[in-house]
């Protein structure tokens, strides 16, 4: 659906994306996983063909680069950094790009009303973009790249500054454009949204594809063993396993005045911290 | 083209939502104009100074001198002395608005005004000029009337003849008539002369036909017409709504420069650049937005110009490609404008600071013929003087086609050129 081979990005001195490849099946959310810097959004724009590539080539469903207007068009994309017209409504905004993909009359405005709709922005629509907080924004941004019902729809970080409950909105959306069949790219650096949003995930550090796998087998291969901890009077016993519910079976019957349990099962986070030796959140 | 228009609708809205860039775009514009029109015109419309008329003296007889002298200390024109010759030729060049000529022979018949031929003047004036032709009419006749300074108090002496005739029973049978009859005329003259007096130019065309109802009229006025070879602005509003069209088309140069640095940093021309529109696309819709903006907010200055401030373009079609090619001039500008600045603000501070140079430089505050000659020659290099060249020679300065094209092709080049340069700038730094 999206191909990747051997994309390469350099600004200056600096690698962003180095040697990139990887093929994104139709259908799936693909996950883009990374800390800042990572070279995610440098990805997404020679995706999106916003940025050239300096090596290596990118295929939209076998049709060619998205530097050609009509690939463009079989792309859906929500900018990591908000892309609205402040004076303009909710509903302008939507029905203003919407235009641009060829939206007309009916078709358009039951589009732009079924997204307003779904976003929970309805009743906000007929006010100025500016006037909205930032969840709204996130959603009215996320919205716009729906519009002409794109094959590959790209979310560049698209819980970015949003409270739990545009979150919860945001991942109905989602989950909603894989029922569709579309295929979605969503890029993070919250490796909870990978998880539970995505059926592979790519973890990227300073331009870099280090892993690439589905997360329970990403977890299985790099997140080593649980760790089950346990609080005695005398201290903090650490037990590393294979089999936490065990482990913790056998440590309770040796230390009965145990006043606390914590089993640590490996997690993106572990794997992440396996493969470059720093958490994700530093 | 339905996607670039779908961009230069959304930019033309944006731009009514935007007040400073209204403001600059429409408002400031009008105002200037009304302002400084107000300002030049001497607090009123029309004429402070009187129409400028040179006076040609072919008779010099005493009485032909003494007229030529009451012309000159008359108030509502500024008469000078000249021969015939350099008289037509001001005329022509537009310098005065009319000459009058004493042919010879005026003394002769001036002095039996009431009877006999009457006294023939020539005067030469634009046919165009009808209002000034017809207030001169009215001036000379008034002149042809000086011998009686003061016609009220000569219609009272002529009463009190009539009077002590009829009280005297003297004599007065064979006078009556006359008497009768100068004195309904001087009545008649006091009445021209107090409307004169009121009405200003409109009481020049009383005095014409008022000449009728005396039954006599003792000055014949022969006109010539002088074509004039180029024509001045008829009223200070057709030099300061050029100019104020031109402020307007700055302020939209301005605004759609500084929106194309807006969508820049705020992400939405990232987000036009991944749809499928091609760059190009998306720069021709900032220009037919820009181009439009110019066209509206030149149409409705001119409304206003027309409307309010009775200013008549020479010719409507010429206006029409002044605005055109100054819409096409300034489309490049603003190009070149989105390219100045990285922020909203950087872009305005320094696209203002250029559009008021140029505006200094090209006639935008000072008007160019008030100019000490060598800003005047370094004017060329505005565009803003070729802007407003271009609207003033369909406006007043009665430009041939041939004429026109000059400025026009002048902003047409200024736009191909900034528009090139501008868009190479602008996908360099995309
Ligand atoms: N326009 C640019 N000019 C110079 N360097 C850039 C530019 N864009 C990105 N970079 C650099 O490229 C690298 C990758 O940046 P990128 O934005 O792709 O990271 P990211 O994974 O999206 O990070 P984040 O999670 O913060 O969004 C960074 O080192 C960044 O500084
Ligand atoms: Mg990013």
């Amino acid at each position: 659906m999206l191909t990747f081979a051997g994309l390469t990005k350099r600004f200056g001195e600096n690698i962003a994306v180095r040697e990139l490849s990887l093929e994104i099946m139709p259908g799936e959310v693909f996950g883009l996983l990374g800390p800042n810097g990572a070279g995610k959004t440098t990805t997404i724009q020679m995706a999106t063909g916003r940025l050239a590539p300096d090596a290596g080539s990118v295929d939209v469903r076998g049709l060619g680069a998205p530097t050609r207007t009509e690939v463009r068009a079989a792309l859906g994309v929500a900018p990591q950094e908000l892309a609205l017209y402040d004076h303009l409504t909710g509903r302008e905004n939507l029905a203003f790009f919407g235009r641009l993909y060829g939206l007309r009359g009916a078709a358009l405005r039951n589009r732009v009303d079924e997204l307003l709709e779904r976003t929970g922005l309805a009743d906000r629509a007929g006010d100025r973009a500016k006037t909205y907080s930032g969840g709204m924004k996130r959603r009215l941004n996320f919205a716009a790249a729906l519009l002409h019902e794109p094959s590959v729809v790209l979310l560049d970080e698209p819980t970015a500054g949003v409270d739990p409950q545009s979150r919860l909105h945001i991942f109905e959306l989602v989950a909603e454009q894989k029922a569709a069949g579309r295929t979605v790219v969503y890029t993070t650096h919250y490796m909870e949204e990978a998880q539970r949003l995505c059926d592979r995930v790519a973890i990227m550090d300073h331009g870099r594809l280090l892993a690439l796998d589905t997360v329970s087998a990403l977890v299985a291969g790099h997140g080593g063993q649980s760790v089950v901890r346990i609080e005695t009077a005398d201290g903090e016993v650490r037990v590393e396993t294979d089999d936490a519910a065990a482990a913790v079976a056998a440590q309770l019957k040796q230390h009965p005045d145990a006043h606390g349990i914590h089993v640590d099962r490996p997690d993106l986070e572990t794997v992440f911290l396996a493969l470059t030796g720093r958490s994700l959140r530093d | 083209m339905g996607a670039i228009w779908t961009l230069a609708l959304k930019d033309l809205r944006l731009l009514l939502r935007d007040k400073p860039g209204l403001f600059f775009a429409l408002f400031f514009p009008i105002l200037y104009a009304v302002f400084f029109g107000v300002v030049f015109s001497g607090g009123g419309g029309g004429d402070g100074a009187g129409i400028a008329v040179l006076v040609v003296d072919e008779d010099q007889t005493e009485s032909s001198r003494s007229f030529v002298d009451g012309l000159l200390a008359l108030d509502g024109m500024e008469a000078r002395r000249a021969d015939r010759e350099t008289a037509t030729a001001r005329v022509r060049k537009g310098d005065a608005t009319a000459y009058v000529v004493l042919p010879q022979g005026f003394g002769a018949a001036s002095r039996r005004m009431l009877f006999g031929s009457r006294a023939t003047l020539t005067i030469g004036v634009d046919p165009s000029r009808r209002a000034e032709a017809a207030m001169l009419h009215g001036l000379l006749t008034k002149q042809a009337f000086a011998p009686m300074r003061d016609p009220g108090a000569l219609r009272a002496q002529v009463k009190a003849a009539l009077v002590a005739s009829a009280a005297s029973g003297q004599d007065g049978l064979a006078m009556r008539p006359f008497l009768v009859a100068l004195e309904q005329f001087l009545g008649n003259v006091v009445a021209t002369t107090e409307a004169n007096k009121t009405a200003g130019a409109e009481g020049s065309r009383a005095a014409e036909t008022d000449g009728d109802a005396f039954g006599f009229q003792p000055l014949r006025i022969e006109q010539e017409s002088v074509v004039r070879a180029r024509r001045g602005p008829r009223n200070p509003f057709a030099i300061t709504f050029p100019q104020g069209i031109v402020w307007g088309i700055m302020g939209c140069a301005a605004a759609f420069g500084i929106s194309l640095v807006v969508e820049r940093s705020q992400g939405t021309l990232a987000r036009l650049l991944v749809s499928p529109l091609s760059q190009a696309r998306i720069l021709a819709g900032k220009g037919l937005a820009c181009f439009l903006a110019v066209v509206s907010v030149s149409g409705v200055l001119l409304l206003v110009a027309v409307v309010g401030f009775s200013v008549r373009p020479d010719s409507w079609g010429l206006l029409a490609l002044g605005i055109a090619a100054n819409g096409i001039g300034f489309v490049g500008i603003m190009m070149l404008l989105s390219v100045v600045g990285k922020t909203e603000q950087s872009a305005g501070g320094i696209g203002w600071a250029v559009l008021m140079v140029m505006a200094m430089l090209g006639g935008g505050m000072i008007p160019l013929f008030a100019m000490p000659s060598w800003l005047r020659g370094v004017s060329s290099i505005s565009p803003v003087k070729w802007a407003i060249l271009s609207l003033e020679g369909a406006l007043w300065r009665d430009f041939t086609l041939a004429e026109m094209l000059m400025p026009c092709a002048v902003m047409v080049a200024i736009g191909a050129v900034s528009f090139t340069a501008g868009t190479m700038i602008f996908r360099r730094t995309l």
